[in-house]
Formats: structure tokens, C-alpha cells, sequence
């Protein structure tokens, strides 16, 4: 009885013992996470193939182009072992829905989506991870290529980062030279609203932070005293509310370029639509904050030319910053169905120039993998993307995309921090929404 | 002894109660759908109701409460009494109210005022202007605000390329034609006017001219003949539209999209990210409007007086004459008009698809034909360096091809289904005309087509994301929605015509003891067949085009209204009006089709 007692007892302990360590463990997804993040490609390609062959794989993103990579991924497996097949379902949805669809389907035990490749750093944050939703991956090699580990990187994943930079038409006389002059009396850009995609008012609350008010300031000061004399007011008249929102010691500044912009630029529902208008001869002097690698697809005719566009930041002698950059992050759901495979694909996206082939081809778009950036170039030979075959004539000059190292310097790209965006989410965020929008109606 | 037979008599009586209630066909039909529809309004409703208390993580309800998860009425709080209530709510309250009043003012006029040329005036090509007339209603909606962009908006005015008149004759217009409340009011106004014409033509048509023309031997002046008699006459026909017209434009979000007007279905898209809870407050605001226009046309249906246009004494139409000259000339203005609402699209829409980058003309002031290209239609390789954007040609593009194969079956289910559920109600409402329980069935039928599209669509997704039924981007959704929306066009259809049939053709085939079935497909139906497909064909037509039910419940390129909005969107007309074109012309083929077998046709529905 005694023994019974006391097997009884030792068993209740361990139990006691293990239902904490379990509930600290996370959930199983999390688990082949961890053992994941230690293998190579070749080893997850390996438990793919064991976990999904004949299954079907379900992925959602901002990015259409998922359902390119996913094709190339296949074929991969099936170059290890040609038995292999999967079928899958690529799905892009509108309208900020992903973050729904992403909830609801976390709500399952088991969830239909293996994985997201996913914009809008913000929203991450507090809906996503926050929340438990999403767990971020670290594949080993894109660690060994960004020289880190997997225990050492903080943040999320990035499959790439993508430009969206100030154009204007160069048909007229005008000039900008100053990312002050966007917000000059009169002007009136064009961009996609800011509550439609919400990457564009992450870029305005990253504005505010520090190092890019001082950006700003810096700019300020470059410009005539005649300039600054039509700024100066607005930029006194926000001290007070720079001080409210806790920003630093030029934050004003960042206020005055943000209301400014807000009560000026003309919305528009795309980034297409914006750079149809940009390179008709017809646009003179407009000009537009857009998604870099639409250029690519303007064809020439009598009225429109890549070449009646400049790229802002490209000018010698030009001050600011040039545009701003996002990223297209990579997550497994915590409930995924297939999440070797989810891993698998992930790594195959990041660290072979195959799986990025998808976004490869575009200027404007840059791997978060050195290594496959590099081979990228090679390929697709970007930074002299407008030159003529000779390799000498300049055909296009907005074409030569300068490359990320250039943007993120030189260029200086206002890049998006996730915890910052989320932490100044409803202080920032709501000052902002305060503004009243230009209309051009 | 009594007492017991008594008590046994009694369930016995209550029995056979029960059994005569359901040995009648429409009784059982009755109490399925009367609880069918209930179930299927109400849930919806109680879904986003119980959003708008919910906390969301990451929105303005977990800021304020400062909880992660739970129940609070900081939503409501918020957006009635924060800073931000002006702009989140009031103004764009105000802009739809002021939206839907505009179309209904526009429709009414232009739609009646046609209606009236056509069936009482003997104005020239009447036949051609009737059938073309109906063009705009046949196109989804934001595609003729996107006509207006193409024609009107100007690089020195809206700042953005220059439209065909600011291209050609470089003529701008200003800004309040291009953007904003005029042109929303006017897309949707010129969208929805065949419902007046359809409404009002049909009872001009009918209406028995003594009663004028008595007027007339009375000296009576044309304009209070007018005041006094036929507008009256067509009043009733004037509340059906704004009935109609009032929720459909209320709930349309393209066209103020498009046309930068702020409403509430566009700030439901714009704040859903930040402000989840509130904007389901604006869906519900919506939602009450609905309920609203119809307890109003309860109202009115009850108060209304009778105003009888078919009479048993005279089928006589006079016709107002309008000069040899007058019948050329206003026919003339009217084929104007119409060339530029349907037509001109629908050129454009071709034009738009041989243009080398979207909305460049250079070929027209050119007339050089290096600026035209077939690369739209006919790519076969998917490239994005000759402006192709990563997508085949039209032809070969399987998003474009798999989303037309995805509407066609969405809008046979929903036909199908909504026109047989409808023609069942409408059979079953007109045997039981006065009982509060069809009344009841027969409104609850009728309030998801009173409900802005876009509420209804996001109570729907908000029922059916949750942990025991995930249904987002399925057809099954797709269905369900489309069908519940649609029973209306079948029940109205259905029961205007079966009040036309006497009840003793089908008390004949009882009394011969014919089955129900048999009774209603060798009787009933094939007597009120016309009717009866219209029922079919209105939901099968409005579903092919309809965006603002669906845009919330599916992916882009998962039906072909949502992959026109994408194409649309992202600026790539000529793709967007290329799915216009197949649109149209599937509309047009499956009308003349029915048409030509069956004798119903599009114009003989209530609109939608």
C-alpha cells in the first residue's frame, strides 16, 4: 500500500513538475522551430519531404509572387527525391484582410495555413506576434550569411526589403533637391493614401524617431533662408506636440515634414496609377513617392519614356532622405499544418537565388541574404539596368538602381522598425490622424 | 369518463390542427423559411454586434482598455465622443446620407423622365434607346467611375495623367466635376436609373389615360395634371426605387472609392486595420439605415393609398405627341446621352485594351499606329519587361480564365438557389397574404437586400471566422451570402406574379387530387414562367458584376469582380477593361439566350 502510495505520489510530482515545463516549452511548432534553426537546407528539404509528400501546401502573403517561389520549391524537392509532390494554394488578399484571416485561422488547433510572407511591421507586432499567432524562423544559413545565429538575431525574418522613392517628371524646369521641397507651398505628390496601405504611415511614424528627425534637420538646414523662412512657422507651432508625443530634440521638425505631407499629397488607390501618370509627358513637374521597381514595366511610346523621370535622391548634390523601405517578412503560424515544410520553403526563399528568383528580377527589391544578393546582381545586373548594350550609353538612368548599401547610406532610406511603428502606434499614430488630408476633389 | 375523452378529443382535435397545417405545402414552406431566414439574418447581425464590444489586439479597444482580450464599450465611446468623431464618423455619415438621397433624386429623374418618353410619347427609336438604356446597370458600377476618371481627371486639375478630354481637346475640368460627391452621385445616379425606368416604365405602360385625358376635357393645366394625377399615379413606383436604389447606393464602396468621396463603407475599409470595433459600429450604422427604409416602406404601405393602374374599363394608352421635329430631336439627346453611358464604355473599355502603357493616348494625337499593341491580349510568357507586370496576355492569363470559371459557378449556385428559395417564398406569402407569420417571412426576406452590401459581407465574414467555422475565401461563402442577398429578386418576382393567379386554378388540380410538385411545375410555374426566370436571371447577372458583397469574403483573384478591382486598382486598365468587356458580353449572351427561350428578360425584374 505504502509502495502504491508513494508510486502515486512520485507520479502526481512529476506531473506537477512537467505541466509548467510544458506550458513554458510553447507549442510543438515552436519546437521544430528550434530544431530547424540548427539545420542546413538540405537537412529541412529532407523533412519536408517526409511531412508533406502528397499534401497540400496553403500559404498567404502580401506578395503574389508566392505562388511563383512555391513551383520552384517543388521542383527543388523533387531534385532530391523525384518521387516528391505536393500541390499547394498561394493566396493574396486585399484590404488589410491577412491580419483577419491570420486570426481566424489561429483559432484552429491545427491551422490551414503553413506559413505567411507578410508586410506592415507594425500591425506584426501587435496582432501577430504579440499574440502568438506568427513564430519567426531563423534559417541557418541566412544566419551564417548575415554572420549571426539564430539565438543571437533579434527580429523578425525578412525575405527583402523594398523601395518606395521620390520621382518626379523632368520634362518641365523644375527641380527637387531637397526632401524639404516635397512639402514646399503648392506641391502636391502623389501617393497611395496612408490608410490604405499602411506601410506609407509606418513611414511617417518612423520619421519621428530620432536618427530620421535628425535627418531632417540637417536637410532644414541646407535649405535657402527664404526656404526656411515658409517652414520655420510650422515647425514652431509643433514644438509643444513634439514634446507631448516624448520625441526628441528635432522632432518638430519630423512633425512639420508629416503634416505638411499629409495636408498636401494627392491619394491614389496604387503605386501603378501613379507611375502611369509620372512618365506621360503630359505630368510636368509632378511627382510621386512610389514603389521603385514599377518603372520596369513602362513601355515607350510617343507621350510616355522612362526617361522623362528622375529619381530624386540620384541628383548630385541632393539632401534628405530619398524614399523610405519595408520589408516582406517571413513567419510560420504557431498551429501550422506542414511546418518543416513551412521552414523549408522559408529557407529556400532566403538563402538560394532560385527561391528568390520570384522578386529577383525587379530593381527596387533587395534580398535580406548578402550572399544571394550578390548572386542576384550577377544575374540580373540591376545597378546598370539602364544602360545600353554596349554597356556604356546611358538609355535609362532611373533604371541604374543604385542597390541597397547605396539607398541605405547615400540614399538615406527611412526604414521600418516594427517595435518602434507599434510603440508610437496611438500617440503618434492618432496625432497624425488628426491631420486633414488634401483632397483633390 | 368525460373528462378523459374530453382531454382526448381535445389532443386529437390539436392534432389534426397540426396535421391539416401541414398538409398544406406553403404552411410548411412558411415555417422552414420563417426560420431559415431568421437564422441566417439575425446571426450575422448578433456576430458584428458582439464585435463592436469585443477587444482586439492591436487596435484602439486594447489602447484605450489597455486588456488584450474581453468585452468593453470603448468603441462606442470612442468613436462618438473622441477627436477623431468628426472625421470617422460624422462627415462621412453625412456624405453617404447625402450620397444615397443624390442617386435616388438622379435615378428618379433621368429613369422616369425616360420612362415617360418611352411608353407615353411617340419619340423616335424607342425600341433601341429602351434596350440600351439598361447598359450601365449591366456593368459593375465603378467601372463607369473609372470611364469618368478616363474622360475627365487632368494633369493640371487632379494632378494626375491627363483624361482623353484634357488629351485630345486639352480641355480640364474642375475639380468638383472629377472628384468627390458630384460624380459619386452621378455614377450611381446613371448606374441605378434602370430601376426607375424598369419600375416607373411598367407603370406608365399600364396606366389607363382617362383619367388624364378627363383632366383635359376639364381644361385642366398640364402641370397640375401632372402634380396632381400622374405623378401620384407612379408614386408608388417612385417609393419602390428609393427603396431600392437608397441601400444599394449606400452600401456601394468602389465608386466613392474610386472617386475620392469619403462614406461610411470606405472609412469601414480604411479604419478595419486600427479601429476593428469601431468600424463594425459603422457597418451596424449602415445596417439601421436599412431596417430603417423598410419599416418606413411598411409604413407607407399601410398608409398608402390605392392608386390602381389596371383596370377592367379601358386598356387605352394615349401617346403625347411631340412634334415631327420634337420626336427626332429629343430621341436625338437621349441616343447623346446613352452613347456616353453605354456605348462610350464600352469602346473605351476595347480602346483601353490596344494602349501600350495604361491611359496612354499618344496614338490619338498621333495617329502613329506603333503606339497601339496587342501585348494585352495575346503575351503568352509571363515577363514583366514590356510593361506586362508579371502577367500573360488576357488570353492566356489563367488568374483571369479561373476567376471567370469562379463566378460562373457562384452566380449558377446563388441563381439557383435564391431563385428557388424566392419563388417558394413568393407562392407561399401569396396563399397566406394576410397571415402575420408570411408578412413576417416576407419581410425578413427582404431585409439583406435593404442592407449595404458591404455591411452585409463583413457580418458574414465576422459569423464565419471563428475556430469551428472558417469559410473566408470559399465558394460556399460566396454562395451563401450571394444567396441570402438575392432571395429578394426571386420572392417579389415570384409573388407579384403568383397574386396574378387566381386561386382556383390551382383549388381545380387539388380537387383532382394532383400532388403539390406536379401542381407547381405542370401549373403554376409555366403559366408565371416569365416572371418566375427573371427571378433566376436577376440574381445570375447582378452576382456576375457584384464587388462590394463579396471583396471582403474572398482573395482577388479568386472571382472576376474582385480581379477587375485588383487590375483596376493597381492601375493596369487594360486588363481591368478587358474583364469589363468578357463581363458584358457574357451578360448580353446569357439575356438573349433566356430571352430567346423562355421570353423573360432582364428588364422584367425588380433591379438589383
Amino acid at each position: 500500500m505504502k509502495k502504491v502510495l508513494a508510486m502515486v505520489l512520485a507520479l502526481t510530482m512529476m506531473l506537477v513538475m512537467a505541466i509548467p515545463a510544458f506550458a513554458d516549452g510553447g507549442s510543438s511548432v515552436q519546437d521544430i522551430i528550434a530544431e530547424a534553426e540548427g539545420m542546413t537546407l538540405e537537412e529541412l528539404a529532407q523533412k519536408a519531404i517526409e511531412e508533406s509528400n502528397g499534401a497540400t501546401f496553403y500559404g498567404v502573403g502580401n506578395s503574389s509572387r508566392g505562388a511563383t517561389a512555391l513551383p520552384l520549391f517543388i521542383e527543388y524537392l523533387q531534385s532530391i527525391d523525384p518521387d516528391y509532390n505536393m500541390e499547394f494554394d498561394w493566396q493574396q488578399p486585399k484590404n488589410n484582410k491577412i491580419f483577419d484571416q491570420l486570426t481566424a485561422d489561429s483559432l484552429k488547433d491545427t491551422g490551414t495555413f503553413a506559413m505567411t510572407l507578410i508586410q506592415d511591421g507594425n500591425q506584426i507586432e501587435s496582432k501577430m506576434v504579440q499574440t502568438g499567432v506568427l513564430d519567426t524562423f531563423i534559417p541557418k544559413d541566412w544566419a551564417d550569411a548575415n554572420g549571426t545565429t539564430a539565438a543571437d538575431y533579434a527580429g523578425y525574418l525578412p525575405l527583402q526589403t523594398l523601395n518606395k522613392v521620390f520621382m518626379y517628371n523632368n520634362t518641365g524646369d523644375k527641380t527637387y533637391d531637397n526632401v524639404w521641397d516635397f512639402v514646399a507651398e503648392g506641391e502636391h505628390g502623389l501617393f497611395m493614401d496612408i490608410d490604405s496601405e499602411i506601410v506609407g504611415k509606418n513611414f511617417l511614424y518612423m520619421l519621428t524617431e530620432d536618427s530620421n528627425a535628425d535627418n531632417l534637420k540637417a536637410a532644414f538646414d541646407a535649405l535657402s533662408a527664404d526656404e526656411q523662412a515658409y517652414f520655420q512657422p510650422v515647425v514652431d507651432s509643433l514644438v509643444t506636440d513634439a514634446e507631448d508625443l516624448g520625441l526628441g530634440e528635432n522632432g518638430a521638425y519630423a512633425l512639420a515634414w508629416i503634416k505638411l505631407w499629409v495636408e498636401s499629397y494627392n491619394a491614389q488607390t496604387d503605386d501603378g496609377p501613379i507611375c502611369n501618370t509620372l512618365v506621360d509627358q503630359s505630368a510636368t513637374d509632378q511627382f510621386g513617392l512610389l514603389v521603385y521597381s514599377k518603372l520596369r514595366s513602362v513601355e515607350e511610346s510617343d507621350s510616355v519614356s522612362k526617361n522623362n523621370i528622375t529619381v530624386a535622391a540620384y541628383q548630385d548634390g541632393y539632401t534628405g532622405f530619398g524614399g523610405y523601405g519595408y520589408c516582406h517578412y517571413l513567419f510560420v503560424t504557431d498551429n501550422s499544418p506542414l511546418p518543416w515544410t513551412a521552414c523549408a520553403f522559408i529557407a529556400y526563399m532566403t538563402c538560394t537565388t532560385d527561391g528568390f528568383s520570384a522578386w529577383g528580377k525587379d530593381i527596387g527589391g533587395y534580398s535580406s541574404n548578402p550572399t544571394v544578393a550578390a548572386d542576384n546582381e550577377e544575374i540580373f545586373h540591376h545597378q546598370t539596368g539602364g544602360m545600353a548594350e554596349d554597356g556604356e550609353t546611358v538609355e535609362f538612368a532611373a533604371l541604374n538602381d543604385a542597390g541597397y548599401d547605396w539607398w541605405t547610406n547615400e540614399g538615406q532610406l527611412v526604414l521600418e522598425d516594427p517595435e518602434y511603428c507599434a510603440s508610437v502606434s496611438f500617440t503618434v499614430g492618432s496625432w497624425i490622424e488628426m491631420l486633414t488630408k488634401y483632397s483633390a476633389g | 369518463m368525460d373528462a378523459v375523452s374530453a382531454r382526448a378529443s381535445a389532443s386529437t382535435i390539436r392534432l389534426n390542427k397540426v396535421k391539416t397545417f401541414f398538409s398544406k405545402p406553403h404552411n410548411v414552406i412558411l415555417l422552414l423559411m420563417g426560420i431559415v431566414l431568421t437564422v441566417s439574418t439575425v446571426a450575422p447581425i448578433v456576430a458584428i454586434v458582439e464585435d463592436t464590444f469585443k477587444i482586439h489586439p492591436g487596435t484602439i479597444d486594447q489602447h484605450l482598455t489597455g486588456m488584450a482580450s474581453g468585452y468593453t464599450f470603448a468603441n462606442y465611446v470612442d468613436l462618438f465622443t473622441s477627436r477623431l468623431a468628426k472625421t470617422n464618423l460624422w462627415t462621412p455619415l453625412l456624405n453617404t446620407v447625402l450620397l444615397a438621397v443624390g442617386t435616388c433624386v438622379v435615378s428618379i429623374l433621368y429613369g422616369g423622365v425616360f420612362a415617360f418618353l418611352v411608353t407615353r410619347t411617340n419619340m423616335a427609336w424607342r425600341k433601341y434607346l429602351s434596350s440600351i438604356f439598361i447598359f450601365p446597370y449591366i456593368m459593375p458600377q465603378w467601372t463607369l467611375a473609372v470611364v469618368w476618371q478616363h474622360l475627365f481627371n487632368s494633369n493640371a486639375v487632379t494632378g494626375t495623367s491627363n483624361g482623353l478630354l484634357a488629351a485630345t481637346l486639352g480641355l480640364a475640368m474642375p475639380k468638383w466635376w472629377c472628384q468627390g460627391m458630384f460624380p459619386s452621385v452621378m455614377v450611381l445616379g446613371l448606374h441605378y436609373a434602370p430601376f426607375a425606368y424598369i419600375l416607373i416604365g411598367g407603370i406608365f405602360r399600364n396606366m389607363d389615360a382617362n383619367l388624364e385625358e378627363a383632366a383635359t376635357i376639364l381644361d385642366t393645366p398640364k402641370w397640375r395634371t401632372m402634380c396632381k394625377i400622374t405623378l401620384p399615379m407612379v408614386k408608388p413606383a417612385i417609393l419602390s426605387t428609393i427603396l431600392l436604389v437608397f441601400g444599394s447606393s449606400m452600401g456601394s464602396y468602389p465608386v466613392p472609392h474610386y472617386l475620392g468621396l469619403t462614406t461610411l463603407s470606405t472609412k469601414y475599409v480604411s479604419m478595419n486595420s486600427k479601429y476593428t470595433g469601431e468600424a463594425s459600429i459603422l457597418a451596424i450604422i449602415m445596417m439601421v439605415f436599412g431596417v430603417a427604409i423598410m419599416l418606413l416602406n411598411q409604413l407607407s404601405l399601410t398608409s398608402r393609398k390605392s392608386y390602381t393602374t389596371v383596370t377592367g374599363k379601358s386598356g387605352q394608352i394615349s401617346k403625347i405627341s411631340l412634334g415631327k421635329r420634337g420626336r427626332y430631336i429629343i430621341a436625338l439627346v437621349l441616343v447623346f446621352l446613352t452613347f456616353f453611358t453605354s456605348i462610350f464604355p464600352i469602346v473605351s473599355f476595347g480602346f483601353e485594351t490596344f494602349l501600350p502603357n495604361p491611359g496612354d493616348y499618344s496614338f490619338l494625337y498621333t495617329g502613329n499606329t506603333a503606339n497601339l499593341t496587342t501585348k494585352w491580349w495575346l503575351t503568352s510568357e509571363n515577363v514583366t519587361e514590356n510593361g506586362m507586370y508579371g502577367q500573360k496576355g488576357m488570353l492566356y492569363n489563367s488568374t483571369i480564365w479561373n476567376a471567370f470559371k469562379g463566378t460562373m459557378m457562384v452566380s449558377v449556385c446563388c441563381a439557383l438557389l435564391a431563385g428557388s428559395i424566392g419563388t417558394l417564398i413568393g407562392y407561399a406569402v401569396s396563399k397566406q397574404r394576410r397571415s402575420k407569420w408570411a408578412n413576417y417571412v416576407n419581410s425578413v426576406a427582404f431585409l439583406p437586400y435593404l442592407m449595404p452590401s458591404i455591411a452585409v459581407g463583413v457580418a458574414f465574414f465576422i459569423l464565419f471566422s471563428n475556430q469551428y467555422m472558417n469559410l473566408f475565401n470559399t465558394y460556399t461563402l460566396l454562395i451563401i451570402v450571394g444567396t441570402i442577398k438575392y432571395i429578394p429578386f426571386a420572392s417579389r418576382s415570384a409573388l407579384n406574379s403568383m397574386l396574378q393567379l387566381s386561386g382556383e386554378i390551382e383549388e381545380a388540380a387539388i380537387i383532382q387530387d394532383i400532388p403539390w410538385i406536379k401542381r407547381m411545375t405542370r401549373i403554376i410555374i409555366p403559366i408565371q414562367k416569365s416572371s418566375i426566370i427573371s427571378g433566376y436571371l436577376l440574381p445570375f447577372m447582378t452576382c456576375l458584376r457584384e464587388l462590394s458583397l463579396f471583396m471582403l469574403l474572398c482573395t482577388q483573384g479568386f472571382i472576376l469582380s474582385t480581379t477587375l478591382d485588383y487590375f483596376d486598382e493597381m492601375g493596369l486598365y487594360a486588363f481591368s477593361s478587358g474583364i469589363n468587356l468578357i463581363l458584358i458580353v457574357t451578360i448580353l449572351v446569357c439575356n438573349a439566350l433566356v430571352n430567346k427561350i423562355t421570353g423573360a428578360s432582364l428588364d422584367k425584374g425588380i433591379g438589383g
